[in-house]
C-alpha cells in the first residue's frame, strides 16, 4: 500500500508540476481587504476606546456591582440584574471586566507595546502605550486580585494560551516600575503621533497622566505597604502631576463610539436603575450643587413609560434616592414614608445632563482625583502641600469638570465657591480628614465604577451602612472582589487553581492583596 | 452564461430534425414468457421519436417504414430490436431482464454504476418519497427514511435550514454537513442559520436558510446518499461527511412529449407541549398588579387566581385577573404551504429535455412572515453525433424570505415573549397597545428588550432575497465503444440581498439627538460564486472473464464571496429605512476566496460479474493551508463479492447475496481562508483627537489565534457490509458496520481570555465514530388484492474522543455554550459532552442551602452525557389495497441528552409547575441542610428562590433524555389512472392525502419537544435556552396529473 501511495504520489505530483497545481495559491490566500500590520498608535486608540466598553455589555458589571456596592446607583430588580443590590453572585456580570478587557483592551495595548519596543522614532508611542497598559492592568487586578499579567495578551505573540497568574503584589510593583520608567522616558524632542486620541501626542500631558496614575497606584498601597506607597508618591510628585482639568485622561465619546453607560441608563435599563439614597442624601444634606446636575426625578411616575420630561425635576429638594436593601416588591413598603408613588418615582441619573446622552466623555484619571489623593498624601506627610488647599482644589476641579458634559450640567462659579467655603477640610483628627477626602473622592469619581470600588475598599470611606438586603450570600459587610470567570476553571485550570490557593477562595468575600 | 444558453436552444432545435420515409401500417401483440398480454410496452421506431404503446390486451398499431427497426421496451424485460422487413404483423414475446433487479446508482462524479458492483453503503430515495409528503426544505421531509442519515429540522420557520449528519459527527466542532452534489457537481450549501457559516453584523437572530432551500422537490429524479468516506473518496475534502447526490430530471420518462402538473398544499398547525401553572397570575413577589402601568408583563409570580379578581395592566386599564391559556394558538397562525409545478418534457432516441416551472408560497405560523420560491429547472441530454453527446442542467431560483422569524434571543423574538408571557396577560391587551400615541414602542415589560410580540412582527422587518443560478454542461466524446473523454463546466452563483431594521422609537436603544429619530437599518449584499471545471477520461474493456473500467479526472474549484454591508443609525425622516436617510453610517466590505485543485483516478476490476475490486486515488491542493501541507493524497479500496452468482449450487430461497468491504481516506481543509495569518482592521469610523481632528482607530481583528502551519484534517474509514435478498426478493436485508477515525482535526478550541483571544486554531485531536446501519425490507402479505410492505432502518453510532490538544495533559476542550451550560469534547468519552452546574450536596447527599438567604448553593460542574443520539431510524409500513396505498413512517432518535433551558426560563418567570412550592406560604424552605449541617430552616422569598438557578447557571433540574418516538408521516394515495377513459388527454392522475409530524409517541422533555431547537452548529447541540418556535403538524394533499 505504502509503495503504491508513493508511486501514485510521484505520478500525480509530476502531472501537477507540469500544470502547477497550486499556482497562485499564496496570493489567493492573502486577505486583500485587511492589513497585516497597523500603526501601533491606532491600536492604542482602539485600546483606549475599548476601556469604556465599546461592546456595550461590559458596563453591566458596574450597574450590577460597583455602583451598588458603593451605593451610588442601585436597582431593586433581581435575576439578570442582581449583584451588589442583593449581595449575591451573578454569573454573567461578574466576569465582564475580565472578558472585555483581556479580549479588547489588553490585546491591542500589549501588541502596541511589543511592536514599538526598541523602535527608533516610536519611543513616545511605546512609553504612552506602557502607561495605558498599566492603567488597564490596575483595573483588572483591583477587580479580581491575582491575575495573568506578565504572560497575558500573548496568545498570538508567544502562543501562550494558558497564562500564569501573578500575585497582585508582584503586579503592583511592576506597574509602579513601568509607570516610573515610561513617564520618565517620554521625550518631547522625539517624534510624536498627533493621531493619539487621548492627548494628541502632547508629551507633557502624557507625562502628567503617567505620574498621576503612579500616584493613584501608590496610594492604593496605603494599607498594605505604606513605605512603598510613600516612595512612589514622592516620585510621582517629583515627576509632575496633572495641573488642571485640561490634563484629564478622558475618552470623548461620539455618535459613532457611544458612551454605553449612558446608552444603558438612557434606554435599555432606563426604568431599572436609580440613584441610591446614601449618595442622594449626602449631596442634598451638604447642599452640594452637583446634585442638580446629576439627578432627575420624574415626580409621580407610576411606570417606566411615565418617566417623561413633563414630570422631570432636577430640584435638589425634591430628589429622593432609592434606599438600599429592597427588592422590587419590598421597596413598596418605603413609598409612603419617602413620599413617592412608585419605584419609578425615585431619582435617577440625569442622562440629559451628566451623561449628555451618549456622547458624554468617560473619565479615567482626573485632576480632581489627583488633587484629592495628594491631599491624603499630604495629610500623611508624604507630600509638602497643604491638605486643605489640595482638598478644596479637588472639589473645585470636579465641579468645573461637570461643565464638559454640557451647559445643563455646569456649576456656577458662585455655587462652587459657596460649597467649598462651607466645606473646609476638618483636620482636627486625621481620621476625620481622611473620611472627608475620600468621601469627596467618591463624589468626584461618580460613574467611574472600578475606581469607586477600589478606593472604597482601600480607604474604607465613605462610611457606608452595609446593604441590609436579607438574602445576601456574603459573610463580610461588603463585596470585596469579583470571582474569576468559570471559563478559567476549565481552560486554564492549573494556573487559576494556583492563584486561588495563594489568594483564597474564589468568592465575593476574598480580599485582594492591598485590601488586607 | 449567454453562450451556453444559445447552445441549449440550438440543441433543442436539433431534437426536432427528423428524417421521414415511406410508411406502412404494422400491428401485433406483445406477450410475456407465459403468453400473458403486456400492456404499456413502448415501441419505438429506431432513429426517430415516433412509436406506439400497447393497449390493455397487449396490442399495438403503428406506421413505420418498411425497412425500419423497432425497439420494444418494458420495465423488467430485456429490450428487443426487430427489423420490420416489409412485415405488417409482428408479434413479440419478451424475456425478463436478469439485470432488471440490478439497481443503478449514481456515484461520485456522476458516474452510474450497478449497485452490485459497489463495495460501500448507499441509501437511495425515489422521487415520490421526496415529492409527495414534503417540507419546504427538501431534506427536512426525509427524516427517518435513510439508515445512517440523521436529519434535524430547525424550529425556525419555512425558510429555515436543515441539519444533516451522516454516520455521526466526524469532527469536534462547527459544521459537519455532507456535500451536496447536483447532477455530478457540488453546489453551495452554506448555512445562514444561527451558528451557521455566516453571522450577522448587528443583532439579528433569524435563520436565513441554506443552499438546499433553492431546490424544488418536484425536480428531483432521485437522491442517493453516499454514506462513507469511500463513496466520497473521489469528491475529496468536503465529502468527508458523506455526499447527498441529487439527480434532477433531464428528459421525459416515456416516449415523446409529456406534460405534468403537480400541486401540493399543506397547512401547518403549531403544537403546544406546555404544561404551565395557571394557579397564580401576573405579578412579582406574590403581588398582582393593581396600580396602573406595571411592567411585570413576563412574570407570573403574582397572586392566586380568585373569581372576580382584576388586574391593572401596562395599558393602565383594568382587566380580569384570570388564566389565559393556549398562548401558542392565541398568537400563532395556521401556516400554509402551496407548491405548483408544471413540467414539460420530451424523450427521443437521440435526446430529450425537461423544463419545469414551480412556485412555492409558504406562510409561516408567525404573523407577517412568509417564504416564496420560484424555480425554473431545465435539463437536457442530446447526442450531437454518433460519438459526441452533451448533457446539462440549469436551475434558477428566486427566493424571498420575508420576515424570517426572530429566534433564540430576546429582541423581537416572538417565541421568547409568547412562551414566557405572564399567564394572565390577555393577548388582546398586547394587540391593542403596540405603539404609544407618538408612534414609539409601548413597553409592556421592565426588560425593554422583551418586546410586545405584535409590535415585533409589525414594526421589525427583514427581507432576504436570493437570485441563484446553478448548473453544469458536459460534453462527452466517445472515441470507441470503450473509451470516452468528458469535459464539464459548472457554476453556482447567487446574489443575496438582506435588509433589516430596528424600528423608529424602539425603547431599548438610546433616543436620537434632537432632530433625528432613533432606530437602525442594515443593508447587506452577498455575491457568491463557486466554479468547477473538470474532465474525465474513461475506459472500460472486457478480456474474457475480466473487465477493467478506468477513470482519470481532474477538477479545479474556485469559491469567492463578496460581502458589502452598510448599517445606519438614527433617521431624519421617520419610517423611511434607507441608507441615505440615516444619520450615522457604518460601511463594511469583505472578500473571501479559496481554491482547490485536484487530480484523481479510479479503476474497477471485475471478474465474471460477481467479483469487483475498485481502487481510487485523489490528490488535493488546498489554497487555505500552509504551502508545505497544501498537497494531500488519499486512496480508497473497495471490493464486492456477489456470492449468489458465484456459485451454481445456491439455495433457491437466496435470490441475491453480496459481501462488501471498503477502506478509504479523505482529507479536508475545514478552515476559512486567511486562517494562517494575523490580520488587523481599520475601524470604519474615525475618532476625534483633542484638537478635534478625526484620526484612525484600528486593531487586531481576530478573536481566534491563527495558525500558520495548518495541515489537512484526515478521515480514515473502513466498512464491511452484507446484502441479501431472499425468497424471490420478498425480503431484503442490508447491514453495514463502519469505523471512522478522524485525525488532525482543525478546531478553534476555547482558550483563556487572558491570552486576549477566545479561541485558538489547532491541528490536533483524534476521534472515532463506529456504528452499524441496517435496512430490512419485506412484504409480509402479498396477494393480488392486498399488499403490505414494511421497511425498517436503524442506525447505531457511537463515538469516542481519542486525543485532544498538543500534549497528553490536554484532556478536554470547550467548543460551545456559556454561563452554566457548556458543550465539551473530553478524551475517552463520546463526542459532544454536556456539562452544567449541580446543586451543592453534603456527603449524605442532602442539598445544602445558604444559611443567610435560604437559596440553594452551587456545587460542582457535572457531566451529563452526550448530546448526540446513539440510535436513530425509522419504520415505514405501506399497505396497498386495490390501488389505495397507505403509508406510515415512525421514526426515532434515542440515547442522548439535552439541557432543556427553555424550562429555566419557565422557572424564573414563574410558569413552571415547580414554582408552585411555597407560593401559598409566601416563602420556600429548601429541603436539606445549611452549610453548618443543620436542617435548613431559612426562609427564602419565592421569586428569588426560583430566580437563583438561572443567575448561578445551575441547570441540574432541566437535564433530559432527548430521545423520542414520533409518528412522522402518514400518506394515503390513490391512483385514478385506470379509471380514466382510454383516449382522454389526461394520461395519469394520482391523489395523496398527507400529514407530517403527526404525533409524538414518546418523549422525555417537559414543556417542549426535544426537536424544538434552533441552532445549526455542532457547537450548540443539546443546549437550549430561549424557547424556540413551536413545531408544527402539517396536513394536506398532493395531486399529480400527467398529460
Amino acid at each position: 500500500m505504502r509503495h503504491i501511495k508513493i508511486y501514485i504520489s510521484c505520478l500525480l505530483t509530476t502531472i501537477c508540476l507540469l500544470s502547477s497545481c497550486d499556482k497562485g495559491f499564496d496570493e489567493l490566500n492573502t486577505n486583500k481587504v485587511d492589513p497585516t500590520t497597523l500603526t501601533p498608535s491606532f491600536q492604542m486608540n482602539n485600546a483606549i476606546i475599548n476601556t469604556s466598553f465599546l461592546d456595550g455589555f461590559g458596563n453591566l458589571i458596574h450597574l450590577s456591582y460597583t455602583f451598588p456596592i458603593v451605593q451610588q446607583i442601585v436597582t431593586p430588580f433581581g435575576s439578570s440584574l442582581s449583584g451588589g443590590n442583593y449581595n449575591v453572585f451573578n454569573v454573567d456580570n461578574a466576569p465582564r471586566i475580565w472578558t472585555t478587557y483581556y479580549r479588547n483592551v489588553v490585546k491591542d495595548i500589549v501588541d502596541a507595546v511589543e511592536k514599538t519596543r526598541d523602535v527608533e522614532g516610536s519611543t513616545n508611542t511605546y512609553n504612552s502605550a506602557r502607561i495605558w497598559k498599566a492603567h488597564t492592568f490596575m483595573i483588572l487586578t483591583d477587580t479580581y486580585g491575582d491575575i495573568p499579567y506578565f504572560e497575558a495578551g500573548k496568545g498570538f505573540l508567544e502562543e501562550n494560551i494558558t497564562p500564569k497568574y501573578d500575585s497582585q503584589e508582584v503586579i503592583y510593583k511592576d506597574i509602579l516600575k513601568e509607570l516610573e520608567e515610561a513617564s520618565a522616558a517620554l521625550d518631547a524632542s522625539k517624534p510624536i503621533e498627533s493621531t493619539d486620541i487621548l492627548y494628541g501626542g502632547n508629551v507633557d500631558k502624557w507625562k502628567r497622566f503617567g505620574y498621576s496614575l503612579m500616584l493613584r497606584a501608590a496610594m492604593r498601597l496605603t494599607k498594605v505597604d505604606p513605605d512603598l506607597a510613600k516612595t512612589y508618591v514622592t516620585k510621582a510628585v517629583a515627576g509632575g502631576l496633572m495641573q488642571s482639568n485640561a490634563d484629564n485622561a478622558a475618552t470623548r465619546h461620539t455618535a459613532l463610539y457611544v458612551n454605553w453607560l449612558a446608552d444603558h441608563l438612557g434606554a435599555r435599563e432606563k426604568a431599572n436603575y436609580y440613584l441610591a439614597a446614601p449618595f442622594v442624601n449626602y449631596l442634598r444634606d451638604n447642599n452640594d450643587p452637583r446634585l442638580k446636575a446629576i439627578a432627575v426625578r420624574y415626580v409621580g411616575a407610576k411606570s417606566g413609560s411615565e418617566q417623561v420630561n413633563a414630570r422631570a425635576t432636577t430640584d435638589p429638594a425634591q430628589q429622593v434616592g432609592m434606599p438600599m436593601g429592597y427588592d422590587n416588591v419590598t421597596i413598596a413598603q418605603t413609598f409612603s414614608s419617602l413620599g413617592v408613588v412608585s419605584l419609578w418615582d425615585f431619582s435617577q441619573v440625569n442622562v440629559n445632563t451628566v451623561l449628555n446622552r451618549t456622547v458624554a466623555p468617560t473619565y479615567h484619571v482626573t485632576y480632581s482625583q489627583t488633587q484629592l489623593l495628594l491631599a491624603e498624601a499630604a495629610l500623611r506627610n508624604w507630600d509638602t502641600g497643604d491638605p486643605a488647599t489640595l482638598f478644596s482644589n479637588g472639589i473645585k476641579a470636579h465641579m468645573e469638570q461637570l461643565a464638559e458634559y454640557g451647559p445643563n450640567a455646569a456649576i456656577s462659579t458662585n455655587d462652587n465657591q459657596t460649597y467649598i467655603q462651607a466645606h473646609p477640610l476638618d483636620m482636627s483628627t486625621q481620621e476625620k480628614a481622611l473620611e472627608q477626602i475620600n468621601t469627596q473622592y467618591w463624589v468626584s469619581s461618580f460613574l467611574n465604577g472600578s475606581e469607586l470600588f477600589a478606593n472604597f475598599r482601600r480607604s474604607g470611606y465613605p462610611a457606608l451602612t452595609p446593604n441590609p438586603y436579607p438574602g445576601k450570600e456574603i459573610t463580610e459587610d461588603f463585596i470585596r472582589r469579583m470571582p474569576y470567570p468559570d471559563a478559567e476553571l476549565v481552560v486554564n485550570q492549573a494556573n487559576v487553581t494556583e492563584a486561588i490557593n495563594r489568594q483564597g477562595p474564589n468568592t465575593l468575600d476574598t480580599r485582594v492583596w492591598w485590601d488586607k | 452564461m449567454k453562450r451556453p444558453l444559445q447552445l441549449i436552444f440550438l440543441l433543442l432545435l436539433l431534437c426536432h430534425t427528423y428524417v421521414f420515409a415511406q410508411n406502412a401500417r404494422v400491428t401485433g401483440k406483445v406477450t410475456g414468457q407465459d403468453n400473458e398480454a403486456l400492456p404499456g410496452v413502448s415501441i419505438q421506431i429506431s432513429g426517430t421519436t415516433e412509436g406506439a404503446v400497447t393497449d390493455v390486451e397487449g396490442n399495438y398499431t403503428l406506421n413505420a417504414p418498411a425497412n425500419a427497426t423497432l425497439i420494444f421496451s418494458y420495465i423488467g424485460f430485456a429490450n428487443q430490436t426487430v427489423n420490420v422487413n416489409n412485415r405488417s404483423v409482428i408479434n413479440i414475446k419478451m424475456a425478463p431482464d436478469a439485470k432488471a433487479l440490478d439497481e443503478v446508482v449514481v456515484t461520485a462524479l456522476g458516474i452510474k454504476r450497478e449497485a452490485k458492483t459497489l463495495g460501500y453503503a448507499t441509501a437511495t430515495i425515489n422521487a415520490e418519497q421526496i415529492a409527495v409528503n414534503r417540507t419546504p426544505n427538501v431534506m427536512s421531509g426525509l427524516q427517518g427514511k435513510m439508515a445512517g442519515v440523521n436529519i434535524s429540522t430547525m424550529a425556525t420557520g419555512p425558510g429555515g435550514s436543515s441539519k444533516i449528519r451522516i454516520r455521526g459527527q466526524s469532527s469536534f466542532a462547527g459544521q459537519n454537513s455532507p456535500l451536496i452534489v447536483i447532477n455530478g457537481v457540488p453546489v453551495d450549501n452554506s448555512n445562514y442559520a444561527l451558528g451557521g457559516n455566516y453571522g450577522n453584523r448587528v443583532a439579528n437572530n433569524s435563520d436565513g436558510g441554506d443552499g438546499l432551500q433553492s431546490i424544488n422537490p418536484d425536480d428531483i429524479e432521485s437522491m442517493t446518499v453516499l454514506k462513507g468516506a469511500t463513496a466520497a473518496a473521489l469528491y475529496g475534502s468536503r465529502a468527508k461527511d458523506g455526499v447527498v447526490m441529487i439527480t434532477t430530471k433531464s428528459r421525459g420518462e416515456g416516449k415523446g412529449l409529456g406534460v405534468e402538473y403537480n400541486v401540493n398544499l399543506t397547512t401547518e398547525t403549531p403544537l403546544d407541549f406546555t404544561d404551565f401553572q395557571y394557579e397564580y397570575g401576573q405579578g412579582e413577589g406574590g403581588v398582582r398588579p393593581t396600580a396602573p402601568n406595571p411592567l411585570s408583563g413576563v412574570w407570573s409570580f403574582g397572586e392566586k387566581f380568585q373569581p372576580g379578581m382584576t388586574q391593572v395592566l401596562f395599558d393602565g386599564e383594568v382587566w380580569p385577573y384570570e388564566p389565559v391559556r393556549n398562548r401558542i394558538r392565541k398568537f400563532y397562525n395556521i401556516g400554509t404551504n402551496l407548491t405548483n409545478t408544471v413540467r414539460v418534457s420530451n424523450n427521443g432516441e437521440n435526446g430529450g429535455f425537461s423544463l419545469s416551472l414551480a412556485n412555492l408560497d409558504s406562510k409561516s405560523i408567525v404573523p407577517n412572515s412568509k417564504f416564496n420560491r420560484k424555480t425554473i429547472n431545465v435539463g437536457f441530454s442530446q447526442n450531437i453525433s454518433k460519438r459526441l453527446s452533451t448533457q446539462g442542467n440549469i436551475n434558477y431560483s428566486n427566493e424571498y424570505n420575508k420576515n424570517p422569524p426572530q429566534i433564540n434571543g430576546q429582541e423581537f423574538s416572538t417565541p421568547t415573549v409568547v412562551m414566557t408571557l405572564a399567564n394572565s396577560m390577555p393577548f388582546e391587551a398586547l394587540e391593542q397597545n403596540q405603539l404609544l400615541p407618538n408612534g414609539y414602542e409601548f413597553p409592556f415589560a421592565r426588560f425593554l428588550v422583551r418586546n410586545n410580540p405584535y409590535y415585533a412582527v409589525n414594526q421589525h422587518f427583514e427581507n432576504i432575497k436570493r437570485d441563484r443560478i446553478f448548473g453544469n454542461i458536459a460534453l462527452k466524446y466517445q472515441f470507441t465503444d470503450w473509451l470516452y473523454l468528458q469535459g464539464r463546466i459548472a457554476q453556482d452563483y447567487y446574489t443575496r440581498d438582506q435588509d433589516y431594521n430596528v424600528p423608529n422609537g424602539y425603547a431599548a436603544i438610546a433616543p436620537a439627538p434632537v432632530g433625528f429619530i432613533n432606530g437602525s437599518y442594515t443593508q447587506d449584499v452577498r455575491r457568491f460564486r463557486e466554479r468547477n471545471y473538470d474532465f474525465l477520461l474513461g475506459a472500460n474493456r472486457t478480456f474474457g472473464d475480466f473487465g477493467v473500467d478506468v477513470t482519470l479526472g481532474g477538477n479545479t474549484r474556485y469559491v469567492r464571496m463578496d460581502y458589502n454591508s452598510v448599517t445606519v443609525q438614527d433617521f431624519i425622516q421617520p419610517g423611511l429605512y434607507t441608507v441615505m436617510n440615516g444619520r450615522v453610517k457604518n460601511p463594511y466590505y469583505s472578500l473571501s476566496e479559496r481554491k482547490v485543485n485536484s487530480l484523481y483516478g479510479a479503476a474497477t476490476f471485475s471478474f465474471r460479474e460477481y467479483l469487483y475490486l475498485n481502487v481510487t486515488a485523489r490528490n488535493d491542493w488546498f489554497s487555505t493551508l500552509a504551502p508545505e501541507n497544501r498537497s494531500i493524497l488519499y486512496p480508497s479500496v473497495t471490493g464486492s463479492f456477489v456470492f449468489s452468482q458465484a456459485f451454481a449450487s445456491m439455495p433457491a430461497w437466496l435470490s441475491f447475496g453480496k459481501l462488501r468491504a471498503a477502506y478509504a481516506e479523505v482529507g479536508d481543509d475545514n478552515v476559512s481562508p486567511y486562517s494562517n495569518a494575523l490580520y488587523y482592521s481599520v475601524n470604519n469610523n474615525l475618532f476625534p483627537n483633542p484638537s478635534g481632528d478625526v484620526v484612525p482607530v484600528g486593531g487586531i481583528n481576530a478573536s481566534t489565534i491563527p495558525n500558520s502551519n495548518l495541515r489537512p484534517l484526515r478521515v480514515a474509514e473502513a466498512e464491511v457490509g452484507l446484502e441479501l435478498k431472499l425468497f424471490n426478493n420478498a425480503i431484503g436485508f442490508d447491514i453495514a458496520y463502519y469505523r471512522k477515525i478522524t485525525n488532525d482535526q482543525i478546531l478553534a478550541a476555547q482558550v483563556s481570555d487572558a491570552s486576549s483571544y477566545t479561541n485558538r486554531l489547532i491541528n490536533v485531536g483524534k476521534s472515532m465514530n463506529k456504528g452499524i446501519e441496517m435496512l430490512i425490507s419485506a412484504a409480509p402479505v402479498n396477494t393480488e388484492a392486498f399488499r403490505w410492505d414494511v421497511s425498517f432502518n436503524a442506525s447505531y453510532n457511537t463515538s469516542k474522543v481519542l486525543t485532544l490538544g498538543l500534549t497528553e495533559a490536554d484532556t478536554m476542550i470547550v467548543v460551545g455554550g456559556s454561563g452554566g451550560t457548556t458543550l465539551r469534547q473530553v478524551v475517552g468519552k463520546p463526542i459532544g459532552q454536556l456539562y452544567t452546574f449541580s446543586y451543592l450536596r453534603d456527603e449524605e447527599g442532602r442539598q445544602v442551602f445558604s444559611k443567610t438567604s435560604g437559596t440553594p448553593l452551587r456545587g460542582d460542574l457535572i457531566n451529563i452525557g452526550s448530546a448526540l443520539p446513539r440510535y436513530f431510524g425509522g419504520i415505514t409500513n405501506t399497505f396497498s389495497f386495490k390501488g389505495i396505498s397507505l403509508s406510515t413512517l415512525i421514526d426515532f432518535k434515542l440515547g442522548h441528552k439535552m439541557i432543556g433551558g427553555s424550562n429555566m426560563n419557565y422557572l424564573r418567570h414563574g410558569l413552571h409547575k415547580n414554582t408552585l412550592v411555597g407560593r401559598a406560604e409566601g416563602y420556600v424552605i429548601g429541603q436539606g441542610v445549611n452549610s453548618d449541617g443543620e436542617v435548613n430552616t431559612t426562609r427564602s422569598p419565592v421569586q428569588p428562590f426560583y430566580e437563583w438557578p438561572n443567575a448561578n447557571g445551575v441547570y441540574e433540574d432541566f437535564v433530559y433524555n432527548a430521545g423520542f418516538w414520533k409518528l412522522r408521516q402518514l400518506t394515503l394515495s390513490y391512483d385514478f389512472t385506470k379509471h380514466l377513459p382510454q383516449n382522454l388527454f389526461i394520461k395519469g392522475l394520482r391523489f395523496s392525502a398527507i400529514a407530517n409530524n403527526v404525533a409524538v409517541l414518546k418523549k422525555w422533555t417537559e414543556n417542549m419537544d426535544p426537536e424544538q431547537v434552533n441552532n445549526a452548529s455542532d457547537n450548540q447541540t443539546g443546549l437550549d435556552f430561549w424557547p424556540s418556535l413551536p413545531l408544527t403538524r402539517s396536513m394536506g394533499f398532493n395531486l399529480n396529473v400527467k398529460f
